[in-house]
């Protein structure tokens, strides 16, 4: 439990510390309002939960990749944070088409125009889509 | 702050803003020579709201938001304050490049609507399918543009690539290309007469909604929702929507406290230009509720982090959401009132 504290607590500063601060308005003691440039710590938290959410998730399904359970193309389509309905549109695909190619078996089958429609709307090369990376 | 030079050789002074659109509606007008902040022209294209839209999923979640509709805050402002803007939109994504490329020789800053995932000068944090993110563009260089991005502190390049594939990204919200710039713009408009328009419009759109899910209404059912969300969902589950609801008042380009931070600085503002006690009253007030949203977004926090305290509950979560909606009730009651006293 203590462990996995610390893993979050350095997330969070992992992905604050990028130099880019939005920013926030905040009263001064003239009762002014000014603009200034520290996170509050809440939305730190909250943020860092969402992205640790979304890397688990995004690391299971590679291990479901490479199990055989999914195609290399969840993989993708879940690491540009994409659902099927936006990756039909975006690739030009009818969506029911692209939930059968999440499946590996089908998705092993497909020719090699479909593929390069996958690969301009993922904007990954065709070696990258047909497998996941090692770790 | 930092200067820059746009396409026409004119300078350019980038402002550090905490939301896109009104960061880049307010650049747009101060390059004509209009100084107007940020916040004015929040307040101006009534952009604070309230919204949960529990049949839209997006990753999975559902959409809460404190502003209004990407777009309308633009759309608006422009229109209470008089300026005439060239807008539009394009199904050919050559044509929109080229269109811009023209648009920026001829000396105008332009803005435009894209898509933040696929401009790669955010850090990761950034980077979510959101097709609503304003930048302006200042003119192109070497294989890209340089742009004023207003959630930024510097103006930053952009690869001509990510740009295009910005502009047209595919999903909920299309920006098609949308670009805009200031064609005519009134030297010495009439803000007070926007201000009130803008007051009455935002009262409107708070109290006076057909809709369960939207203003003061949408508050109280988000709160209940809350409430009743652990024993519905599991807490895991429920965790993950109140960070959600969280992200969207703190983290996406709010300027704290979901906008209400914002909003209480166009209050003050108008008070300023109205000279009215009343204004800078109510201006107050928003402040104080703004500071309960920041305690909602605490108390959320600890409640995911599971510090242990038993007292952060999502009872004690649920139950200031429902004192923010109880006083932000009033708080439009009293505006739209005065809204009505006050002179153009």
């Amino acid at each position: 439990m203590k462990a996995q504290k610390e893993l979050t607590m350095e997330l969070e500063d992992e992905i604050f510390n990028d130099g880019l601060p939005k920013a926030y308005y905040k009263h001064n003691d003239n009762g002014q309002y000014v603009l200034e440039t520290n996170a509050p710590w809440a939305e730190k938290v909250s943020c860092a939960l969402i992205i640790a959410g979304n890397r688990a998730n995004l690391e299971e399904i590679r291990k479901a990749v490479l199990a055989g359970q999914k195609s290399p193309l969840c993989y993708h389509m879940e690491m540009r944070q994409m659902d099927p309905g936006m990756l039909a549109k975006a690739a030009g695909i009818a969506g029911f088409r692209v939930k059968r190619h999440l499946r590996p078996e089908i998705f092993a089958k497909l020719k090699l125009s479909v593929l390069n429609r996958y690969t301009k709307a993922l904007r990954v090369t065709l070696e990258e889509l047909k497998t996941v990376p090692n770790s | 702050m930092s200067s820059e030079v746009t396409a026409a050789g004119k300078p350019f002074i980038h402002h550090h803003s905490a939301h896109c659109e009104s960061g880049a509606t307010s650049a747009l007008f101060r390059d004509k020579g209009v100084e107007i902040s940020e916040s004015m022209i929040f307040g101006i294209g009534s952009g604070i709201y309230f919204g949960h839209l529990p049949f839209i999923k997006w990753v999975g979640l559902p959409i809460t938001t404190f502003r209004s509709r990407p777009g309308t805050l633009f759309a608006k402002a422009a229109k209470r304050i008089g300026g005439k803007f060239f807008t539009k939109r394009y199904h050919s994504a050559k044509k929109g490049m080229a269109e811009l490329r023209r648009v920026l020789s001829e000396g105008h800053i332009v803005g435009l609507t894209t898509n933040i995932y696929w401009l790669t000068y955010f850090p990761n944090r950034f980077r979510f399918q959101f097709n609503g993110h304003n930048i302006v563009v200042l003119r192109e260089i070497e294989n890209g543009f340089r742009v004023s991005d207003p959630v930024l502190e510097y103006p930053v390049d952009c690869l001509t690539e990510d740009m295009e594939r910005a502009r047209f990204a595919r999903g909920p919200l299309e920006p098609r290309g949308f670009m805009y710039y200031a064609e005519n713009v009134p030297l010495n408009p009439d803000l007070r007469l926007a201000c009130i328009a803008a007051m009455k419009d935002t009262c409107k759109m708070m109290l006076r909604t057909p809709f369960p899910f939207v203003g003061i209404r949408g508050m109280r059912y988000l709160a209940k929702k809350t409430i009743s969300s652990p024993d519905k969902l599991g807490f895991k589950e429920a965790c993950r929507r109140l960070a959600n609801i969280v992200r969207m008042q703190e983290e996406v380009g709010t300027g704290g406290a979901g906008f209400r931070f914002m909003y209480a600085a166009f209050l003050q503002e108008a008070a300023d230009l109205f000279a009215s006690a009343e204004l800078s009253q109510l201006s107050k007030e928003m402040t104080a509720i703004g500071d309960i949203w920041r305690e909602f977004a605490v108390v959320s926090a600890r409640i995911i982090k599971q510090r242990g305290q038993p007292e952060e509950t999502f009872e004690k979560a649920g139950g200031l959401m429902l004192i923010c909606a109880g006083r932000e009730e009033q708080l439009f009651r009293d505006l739209d009132k005065i809204a009505r006293t006050l002179k153009a």
